[in-house]
């Protein structure tokens, strides 16, 4: 009896591993294929107000300049692009002023940041959202970059403008 | 000579099991299932002063891919915008009724349409898609840019 015993003591267990190696191989071999980072995407968050039905837009316009009502009541500064064929900017609108003729470039968007600051800090309370009319052809692309100069622009309260909707010039 | 035929060499596995499992958990830590949701083939828009916004998982968000054509994707799968859109906004207003009871058909959703617009899109199409999300009381929007050019 004691012999069996110290017979038992000297048998060592060993666990096959190559198993266990295999099955784990098999994971990571499955989460390098499929591995593919998620791109490092920024975003501009905008509150839109409820559709509401345009049958002239010209009268809107001046409503909205004049009176300040307009769109879901709100008071708007209203920016139009124009397009070309390609889809780039071609003109751009603050209100009823010329700003430039020509592409969106570092330059005339510096133009805009301008008019825009000059429009928020001198008749402060006079807008509280801006609608960006643009030709049907522009591309995204275009119109993100006026949008990134509208959401930098400061409120009378002091907040960034996150109010900015959208319309369509009609072809 | 007999002996050491029988004596096997076998390497040491363990100090490799180990390796192996440290690459396992990190492929699994870092593995993202919300990617899943995007269309990767889309160029977004490039504005350097773009910053991802964390919402920390509170907010309910439905990902629109729209393509050059405006063509929606959804986890791959082509769909039709106005019918998705409807379903989506019917389902976020359960849940937004599951939780305040104080909601009524008609007020404002709140979960964000993250739109993910190619940078080529047209504003026509693109409009018709923010206008659908807009008709079914969706009002806060996400538009997804990059900081810079991707290469691929």
């Amino acid at each position: 009896m004691r012999r069996k015993r110290k017979k038992r003591d000297s048998e060592s267990v060993e666990l096959n591993l190559a198993a266990m190696l295999d099955m784990a191989f098999q994971l990571l071999t499955f989460f390098i294929l499929t591995f593919r980072p998620a791109p490092i995407e920024g975003q501009l968050v905008l509150q839109l107000p409820p559709p509401l039905p345009v049958t002239d837009v010209e009268t809107q316009q001046q409503e909205q300049t004049g009176s300040g009502g307009g769109e879901a009541g709100l008071k708007s500064l209203i920016i139009t692009v124009d397009a070309d064929s390609g889809g780039n900017v071609s003109s751009l609108k603050v209100g009823f002023g010329m700003l430039f003729k020509g592409p969106a470039n570092e330059s005339n968007l510096h133009k805009l940041d301008q008019r825009l600051r000059d429009a928020f800090t001198l008749y402060a309370g006079s807008f509280e959202q801006v609608l960006i009319r643009a030709a049907p052809a522009l591309h995204y692309g275009e119109l993100m970059r006026i949008v990134d100069v509208c959401m930098q622009q400061k409120l009378a309260d002091g907040t960034n403008l996150q109010k900015v909707s959208f319309a369509e010039l009609a072809e | 000579m007999s002996a050491s035929m029988h004596d096997g060499a076998e390497p040491n596995l363990t100090p490799m099991l180990d390796m192996v499992f440290q690459l396992v958990t990190f492929f699994m830590l870092v593995i993202n299932f919300k990617g899943a949701a995007m269309d990767l083939s889309l160029k977004l828009p490039v504005l350097g002063s773009a910053r991802p916004l964390d919402t920390k998982g509170k907010e309910d968000v439905i990902v629109l891919n729209i393509d050059q054509e405006g063509h929606l994707n959804v986890y791959g799968k082509q769909q039709d915008v106005r019918q998705y859109i409807t379903k989506e906004a019917r389902l976020s207003a359960m849940n937004a009724t599951s939780r305040n009871a104080a909601f009524k058909s008609g007020d404002e959703l709140p979960t964000m349409v993250v739109v993910r617009a190619d940078k080529a899109t047209p504003f026509k199409l693109l409009n018709e898609v923010i206008d659908t999300c807009r008709k079914n009381n969706f009002r806060k929007f996400s538009l997804k840019v990059v900081n810079r050019e991707e290469r691929r």
